[in-house]
């Protein structure tokens, strides 16, 4: 792994140490939620405890896994050690620094206000901070791969950039393209108002930029899972990639589909027209394209590993696979969590079905078992691959990480299947106390309580994982197989411009996003319409002044 | 440039263009023109509501309900600002008046002349405004309040703001004694901590506190039961009509002559009150 390795396992140990904490206060709020007596039982440690799950879960925990997965990726794969070690290790620090602060504003008790930062509800000016450089510290990340990449093609003229170093940066473009909505929102409205160079906000404006992120960020937590599904599984199952094109056109394909689509969070939100929501509801489907691509690659990719296997008839190369490797076993779970998880959203994304759960307990639903569902266990299944060749110390053992696999997928469904109906049934998210002995939250009940027990599966699943990692980072260093990605059925021998580096795409998302966001974006500096903000922290109250 | 080349740039541009064309086509000409009761709009009419500017096209023919106020104030950072610019010295002076009735040492038999004592400045700036234009009614204040400047206002609100007394006003305890409000036996307490979510009633507490409090809501703990019971009966009534959105008139209208009266118990009362609710919730 070159010079990446030390890198690569600090980021990963920064992503699951969090991890686990974030699991139990998870745990703990679904408890809260339920008609179950829960500890601390107090609404507003309720939402500080939201606000932390959430952020730790969607930014810290992903973008420390991404940026480590990428160091990782880019050495292994272009088999020469990662250009620029000493700014990736700047990079960690800043990550690092801003975590810390957010985490301790949020603890603080004075910045619940969820990881959508809600204007204009305002936190600490620590939390924002905090979020800001941790955010900011990852666009090194993003440089570095894409200088990496750049160079590695300046050294191999003509040649085809690897399919993992190639999906890689596209994640990292992704992600620069995403985090532009967050980062400027934080610079631009919020961080002014939290440390009092302004007055007002204007919330319209702060969603609106906020949306450019919503949707795409979701796209950067999944690129890892789909990099695995197109260049570690096939290896993994003893077979090759079915087709390296269709994984480029892929890692395009989310480019330049993921960010022009966020508007569809603010189907509820006033400040934008109709003739945009539908717009953006409109290329929303479109998100789905490379996804079908990849469930249809990956199953290609796993039939031929089963044939080669010897494995016969219409569905007999099923049984064929290794499925004691956590890596096969790992997508064939993912790929069930996919199908159920991304058919509920077609209903988020469809504009007037959203209207039927829209802010209900569906939509925490929907992104659990889509996102914590097929997209982390992945991230196990990567782990689980990495850690013996980042440490040089083999994994102790597979069958504890099928046994971690499999409960995370029961765990999994057990709490999402009835939050998604309970959903249906009109429960609001993230409210901390229900009174279920209202006629209308009573057939709840037995729905809620069964969440509750998946969330106790998922939090032993948790438990196993660092379970595993923490006994093999102890044990022996034994001698291991270098890390190897999946050659191509049809090896690339060159293949065009256009599917070897992100000119063309980013041109055209820039164009997309001129149209799809320019006039919503543009109407609020003409509509001017920033309003007083609402402070989370304790109020000197004696004036009653804000 | 080959050809293969040539007709990647080619598909991605042809794409751009027909995704948008046909995106805006049916976003902002065919499905922005469809209403659920009135007749279609025209072209024109369905690209303006696309981009979000709707307008009218005629006034309604309807006759129109007479224009009411609850009050001439709006918490505009202008107002906040005026607020801010209150000076306790100066309110000091004003309130010697004040203290004629409001004072602790004040006759005050039916308890039915509020304390203002550690009130929230903006509350108090709020009321006084009202009493000087006549949103709210009660001769002796609306004189009083006439007599008093806009800077008048702010000074006074503000000094007694900084008095200490009855009003147990906490900004660290943002968490109602006792957690949950639903499991409050009281029935006042279970009001203002957890309000009555079948009938839409909030919890008083989210904007009088304890736990939350709100612009221009005065904060409730330790003030006169009698004073609050009164109020709330007249906002019931309607006689007293200055909240904003009719806030407290439609909880007020929702509740029972005994209800307001737990309510203004609750917080009449509040330390032996949330004492006895923590051991009946320690005994649970």
């Amino acid at each position: 792994m070159y010079n990446s390795s030390r890198l690569a396992l600090y980021h990963f140990w920064v992503a699951f140490a969090v991890f686990l904490p974030a699991v139990i206060l998870g745990v703990w709020q679904m408890l809260m939620r339920s008609p179950l007596p829960a500890p601390f039982d107090d609404p507003n440690t309720y939402y500080a405890s939201v606000t932390l799950h959430g952020t730790v879960m969607a930014y810290v925990v992903t973008t420390f896994f991404a940026m480590g997965f990428g160091y990782a990726v880019t050495a292994t794969s272009l088999g020469r050690p990662v250009q620029g070690i000493t700014a990736a290790w700047i990079g960690f620090a800043i990550c690092l620094v801003g975590t810390l602060m957010a985490a301790a504003a949020v603890l603080s008790g004075n910045s619940s206000v969820l990881y959508t930062f809600y204007p204009p509800l305002l936190g600490s000016a620590w939390y924002y901070t905090g979020a800001t450089l941790l955010i900011g510290g990852s666009m090194i990340w993003v440089v570095l791969m894409i200088v990496n990449m750049m160079a590695w093609k300046r050294d191999n003229p003509g040649k085809p950039v690897p399919l993992a170093m190639f999906a890689t940066a596209a994640t990292a473009v992704l992600w620069a393209w995403s985090a532009s909505g967050v980062e400027v929102e934080m610079i631009g409205i919020v961080l002014p108002r939290a440390y009092g160079w302004t007055v007002q906000m204007d919330a319209g404006l702060a969603r609106t930029l906020f949306s450019v992120t919503l949707h795409s960020i979701v796209y950067f937590w999944l690129m890892p899972a789909y990099i695995a599904f197109y260049t570690l599984v096939p290896q993994a199952a003893g077979g090759r990639l079915y087709s390296d094109t269709m994984g480029r056109l892929t890692f395009v394909m989310f480019i330049l589909f993921a960010t022009p689509v966020g508007v569809h969070h603010l189907f509820a939100d006033p400040e934008i027209g109709v003739g945009f929501k539908f717009i953006q509801s409109f290329l929303t489907f479109l998100v789905a394209l490379p996804t079908l691509l990849t469930v249809f690659s990956t199953c290609a990719s796993l039939e031929i590993a089963g044939r080669h296997r010897g494995g016969k008839g219409l569905l007999g190369w099923i049984w064929a696979l290794p499925w004691e490797e956590p890596m096969v076993l790992a997508v064939g779970l993912s790929l069930v969590m996919l199908a159920f998880g991304g058919g509920g959203g077609l209903i988020n994304m469809a504009y007037d079905m959203n209207l039927m759960i829209h802010n209900t307990s569906w939509v925490t639903a929907h992104f659990h078992l889509i996102f914590g569902g097929a997209v982390v266990i992945m991230y196990f299944a990567i782990a689980y691959e990495m850690w013996p060749r980042i440490t040089g110390k083999p994994l102790l053992s597979k069958r504890l990480a099928r046994w971690q696999l499999w409960l995370w997928f029961i765990g999994m469904f057990v709490t999402t299947v009835p939050w998604h109906i309970t959903g249906l049934m009109g429960e609001p998210r993230r409210v901390a106390i229900f009174d279920y002995s209202d006629p209308l939250l009573a057939p709840m009940v037995p729905l809620v309580v069964l969440s509750v027990i998946g969330a106790f599966i998922l939090l032993a699943s948790a438990i196993l994982l660092i379970t595993v990692l923490v006994r093999s980072q102890l044990g022996d260093t034994v001698l291991q197989a270098p890390l190897r990605y999946a050659l191509a059925v049809n090896p690339p021998i060159k293949v065009p411009k256009a599917l070897n580096g992100f000119a063309l795409w980013n041109v055209l998302l820039l164009m997309f996003m001129i149209v799809e966001y320019g006039y919503p974006i543009g109407q609020f500096f003409v509509l001017r319409s920033s309003v007083p903000v609402y402070e989370v922290a304790p109020q000197p109250t004696a004036l009653g002044v804000r | 440039m080959t050809e293969l080349e040539r007709s990647w740039t080619r598909i991605g541009w042809m794409s751009f263009a027909v995704i948008i064309v046909v995106s805006s086509l049916l976003g902002f000409v065919v499905l922005s023109r469809y209403q659920p009761n009135d007749e279609p709009l025209d072209v024109w009419g369905a690209i303006c509501r696309g981009l979000g500017i709707s307008f009218d096209k005629a006034a309604s023919g309807g006759a129109q309900p007479a224009l009411s106020i609850p009050t001439e104030l709006a918490w505009t950072q202008a107002t906040i600002d005026q607020i801010r610019a209150g000076s306790a010295e100066r309110g000091q002076q004003i309130a010697a008046a004040c203290d004629a009735c409001h004072g602790g040492s004040a006759p005050n038999p039916g308890h039915l002349i509020p304390t203002l004592d550690g009130m929230n400045a903006a509350a108090l700036f709020k009321q006084l405004a009202d009493y000087r234009s006549g949103k709210r009614l009660w001769s002796v204040m609306n004189g009083m309040a006439q007599a008093l400047s806009v800077q008048d206002s702010a000074d006074v609100a503000v000094y007694f703001a900084s008095r200490a007394g009855r009003l147990q006003v906490d900004p660290d305890q943002r968490v109602p004694p006792g957690g949950h409000g639903l499991r409050q036996s009281d029935t006042g307490a279970r009001l203002a901590l957890a309000g009555d979510q079948k009938r839409g009633i909030a919890p008083c507490s989210a904007c009088h506190g304890p736990g939350g409090y709100k612009t221009g809501a005065p904060a409730l703990s330790g003030q006169y039961a009698e004073y609050i019971e009164r109020q709330l009966g007249s906002f019931a009534q309607g006689i007293r009509h200055n909240d904003i959105y009719e806030q407290m008139r439609a909880i007020a209208r929702q509740l029972t002559p005994d209800e307001m009266h737990a309510v203004a118990a609750f917080y009449g009362a509040q330390d032996e009150k949330l004492a006895r609710n923590e051991q009946s919730l320690a005994g649970r």
